[in-house]
C-alpha cells in the first residue's frame, strides 16, 4: 500500500545548523504516526518542511505517492494536507464561528468569495459542524482572542480539520492542556485516525504510547528509530537519549 | 501595531451600526445638498464635493490599512493617475463623463498591477516606504513632464455634461455635480462595504488579523494582498477622477505626500476598519481645513495639534468611538459585550 505521506532523506540547513537529517519515513494511511524526541531534536523544522512552511535543502515529500516538496501550504492543502501549531495561531480577533468559516472556505469555488458570505453554505455548514464537534457552540461569537487556553487549543485543531484533509499534522495538540482536557483531545485523535491518516509531535509520552500505530525517533536532526511503540520504547539506543535512563 | 485595533467588521452588530452611521451620514448629506441648492449657494457645496472626492481617496487607504492590514504612504499616486488620466481624456480626446472614468479603470488597473507586484514584495514598514517612494517617483516624473503640465499641472479641462440616462448632470453646476460626486461616494461605499463582508473581504480581514496562518487555509496571501491593492488603487484613481471636473486642473500636488499623509490621517480620524470613517473624517478634516484657514494662515499647525487630540481621546477614531455606544443601542436589551 502506498504510504500517505512519505518523507525522503529531507534535510534543511539553518546556516551551520542542520536542523533536519535526511530523515526518511512513511505515514499509513488511516494511523496515528508519532514523532518524538526532546527539545531541539527537529520535530517542529521536520513540520514546518513537510507542511511547506519553510524549503527543505534536500530531500523529498510525497503526498499518496504525488511529489509535493517544497509547495506552498495552500496548494499543500487543496492537495489535503493541514496543520495545527504548537503555539496557538488563530484569528483572536475575530469570532470563533469566522475562524472556522474561513479555515471551511475552500470548500466553496472562488467565485463565492464575491457573493454574500451568506451563500457559502458548505463552509458555514462545516463551521456549524465543527463548532458542535468541539463543543463552542456556545463560544461562536465570542473572539478567538477572549477563550480559554484549552478552548483555544481545540480551536486550533478544529481550524486544521474544517478542510476535512486527508494527512492532519498534529504539532504538540495537548501542550498546556490539563490532565482532563488532555485525555479528551486523545480520545479525539483516535477517533480522527478512521477517517484520517495523523502525523502527531507530542510531549505527552503516556499519549504518545497510548495512541501511536508507529513512532519515529528524533535526535539531534536525525532519526533515531522508529517502530511500534513498544519497540521503540525498548530501543535502549532511544531510552539513552530520550527516555533517559529507564 | 501602529494603530489601535478597530473590533473585527465581522461582528455582526458592529457591522450594523458603522451601516447605521452610513445611512445617517447620507441622507444629511442629501438634506444639506439640498439646502445648499435651494439657498442658492456655490461655494459650500464645491467644498462639499471636495470633500467627498478626498473621501474617496480615504476609503481606498482604509482598504489596505483598515482591511489588509498595509499601510500605504503612496495613495495619492492612485489619486494622481485618475486625475490625470482622466484630465487628459476630457482635455485631449473627447470631453465624455464615462470614457474618462473607463479610461482610468483600465490604466489604473494595468499600472496598478505593475505597482502592487512592486510593493507586496515587502510588509510592515518596508511595504509604507515602497508605496511613498513609488508616489514620489512618480510625482517628480509628472512634475517634469512638460507634456503633463510639468510643475504648472494641466488646465483648461473643459466643463462637462454628464449623461446618466434619466437625466444629464452639468458638471459646472455645483448642486448636481454634487449630488452625483455623494451618489457615486455612496455607491462606492456601498459596493466595498460589501466586498468586505464577502468572503473574498473577510480573508482580507485575515490577512490583517494573522497573515502567518491565512496560507494553512488554502488562500494564496500575495494574490490577496495584490487583488486589494489593486483594488484600492481603482477606488483611489476613480475618485481622482472626478477632481479635474471640479477644478478644471489637476496639478502634481495631487500626487504628493502631503495628499497621501492627509489620506492616512483622515482614516485615522474617521475609523480605521468602518469605511464609512473615512468619509465622515474627510468631510470634517475639509470643514476644519476651511473654517481655520480663514483664521490663520498656520493652519495646518492647528490640524496637526488637533489630529493628536483626536488619536489621544479617540484612538479608534470618530466612528469607532460612536460604535459601542450605537451598538447597545442597536442591540436593545441584548447584553452588550
Amino acid at each position: 500500500m502506498t504510504a500517505a505521506l512519505s518523507v525522503r532523506d529531507l534535510t534543511v540547513n539553518f546556516g551551520a545548523l542542520v536542523a533536519v537529517n535526511a530523515m526518511s519515513f512513511d505515514a499509513a494511511p488511516g494511523r496515528i504516526t508519532s514523532v518524538i524526541g526532546p527539545n531541539g531534536a527537529g520535530k517542529s523544522s521536520l513540520f514546518n518542511l513537510i507542511s511547506g512552511a519553510i524549503r527543505p535543502t534536500a530531500g523529498r515529500v510525497q503526498l499518496d505517492g504525488r511529489d509535493v516538496t517544497g509547495q506552498p501550504p495552500y496548494r499543500l492543502l487543496a492537495a489535503g494536507l493541514a496543520r495545527s501549531f504548537q503555539i496557538t495561531n488563530l484569528f483572536f480577533e475575530l469570532p470563533v464561528f469566522e475562524n472556522l468559516r474561513l479555515a471551511a472556505q475552500i470548500h466553496e469555488t472562488p467565485l463565492k468569495a464575491l457573493l454574500p458570505t451568506r451563500r457559502s453554505a458548505r463552509a458555514l455548514d462545516r463551521a456549524e459542524e465543527l463548532l458542535d464537534r468541539f463543543g463552542l457552540t456556545a463560544k461562536a461569537q465570542e473572539l478567538a482572542g477572549n477563550l480559554s487556553h484549552g478552548e483555544q487549543r481545540r480551536l486550533e485543531i478544529a481550524v486544521a480539520l474544517a478542510a476535512r484533509p486527508r494527512v492532519l499534522l498534529l504539532d504538540e495538540p495537548t501542550q498546556g492542556m490539563s490532565h482532563g482536557d488532555t485525555a479528551e483531545t486523545a480520545d479525539m485523535i483516535r477517533r480522527l485516525a478512521g477517517e484520517m491518516t495523523v502525523l502527531l509531535i507530542e510531549h505527552d509520552i503516556g499519549v504518545v504510547m497510548a495512541l501511536s500505530d508507529h513512532v519515529v525517533v528524533m535526535h539531534q536532526g536525525r532519526k533515531l528509530a522508529e517502530g511500534a511503540p513498544a519497540v521503540v520504547r525498548a530501543d535502549p539506543a532511544v531510552q539513552a537519549a530520550y527516555f533517559g535512563h529507564a | 501595531m501602529l494603530i489601535d485595533r478597530a473590533p473585527a467588521p465581522t461582528l455582526p452588530r458592529a457591522r450594523d451600526a458603522v451601516h447605521a452611521i452610513a445611512v445617517l451620514f447620507f441622507t444629511a448629506a442629501l438634506a444639506l445638498g439640498a439646502l445648499g441648492w435651494w439657498a442658492g449657494d456655490s461655494f459650500y457645496l464645491r467644498l462639499a464635493t471636495e470633500a467627498l472626492i478626498f473621501a474617496g481617496l480615504a476609503m481606498s487607504v482604509d482598504i489596505l490599512l483598515g482591511y489588509t492590514g498595509l499601510l500605504s504612504l503612496g495613495q495619492a499616486l492612485w489619486f494622481g493617475v485618475g486625475a490625470y488620466t482622466s484630465a487628459v481624456i476630457l482635455r485631449d480626446v473627447a470631453a465624455s463623463f464615462w470614457l474618462a472614468m473607463g479610461a482610468t479603470l483600465v490604466v489604473t488597473t494595468l499600472a496598478g498591477t505593475v505597482g502592487g507586484l512592486i510593493a507586496n514584495r515587502v510588509k510592515g514598514v518596508y511595504f509604507a516606504l515602497i508605496t511613498f517612494g513609488l508616489a514620489q517617483v512618480v510625482a517628480k516624473v509628472v512634475y517634469n513632464t512638460r507634456e503633463l503640465g510639468a510643475s504648472d499641472g494641466l488646465i483648461g479641462v473643459p466643463e462637462i455634461t454628464i449623461p446618466l440616462g434619466f437625466a444629464t448632470v452639468d458638471a459646472a453646476n455645483p448642486a448636481g455635480f454634487f449630488l452625483l460626486v455623494l451618489a457615486l461616494v455612496a455607491l462606492l461605499y456601498a459596493g466595498l462595504a460589501y466586498l468586505m463582508d464577502a468572503p473574498f473581504g473577510r480573508t482580507l480581514i485575515a490577512i490583517r488579523a494573522n497573515e502567518k496562518r491565512v496560507p494553512f487555509l488554502g488562500f494564496n496571501p500575495l494574490v490577496h494582498r495584490m487583488l486589494a491593492y489593486v483594488l484600492a488603487a481603482n477606488v483611489a484613481a476613480l475618485a481622482g477622477a472626478l477632481y479635474p471636473m471640479l477644478r478644471g486642473f489637476v496639478s502634481p500636488e495631487l500626487l504628493f505626500f502631503q495628499t497621501s499623509g492627509n489620506a492616512v490621517i483622515t482614516v485615522i480620524v474617521g475609523g480605521v476598519g468602518t469605511l464609512i470613517g473615512p468619509v465622515v473624517g474627510s468631510v470634517l478634516l475639509t470643514a476644519l481645513r476651511s473654517v481655520v484657514g480663514t483664521w490663520t494662515e498656520h493652519h495646518l499647525i492647528v490640524i496637526g495639534v488637533l489630529f493628536m487630540l483626536s488619536v489621544v481621546v479617540m484612538p479608534k477614531g470618530l466612528v469607532g468611538a460612536v460604535r459601542p455606544w450605537l451598538q447597545r443601542r442597536l442591540s436593545g436589551s441584548e447584553s452588550p459585550r
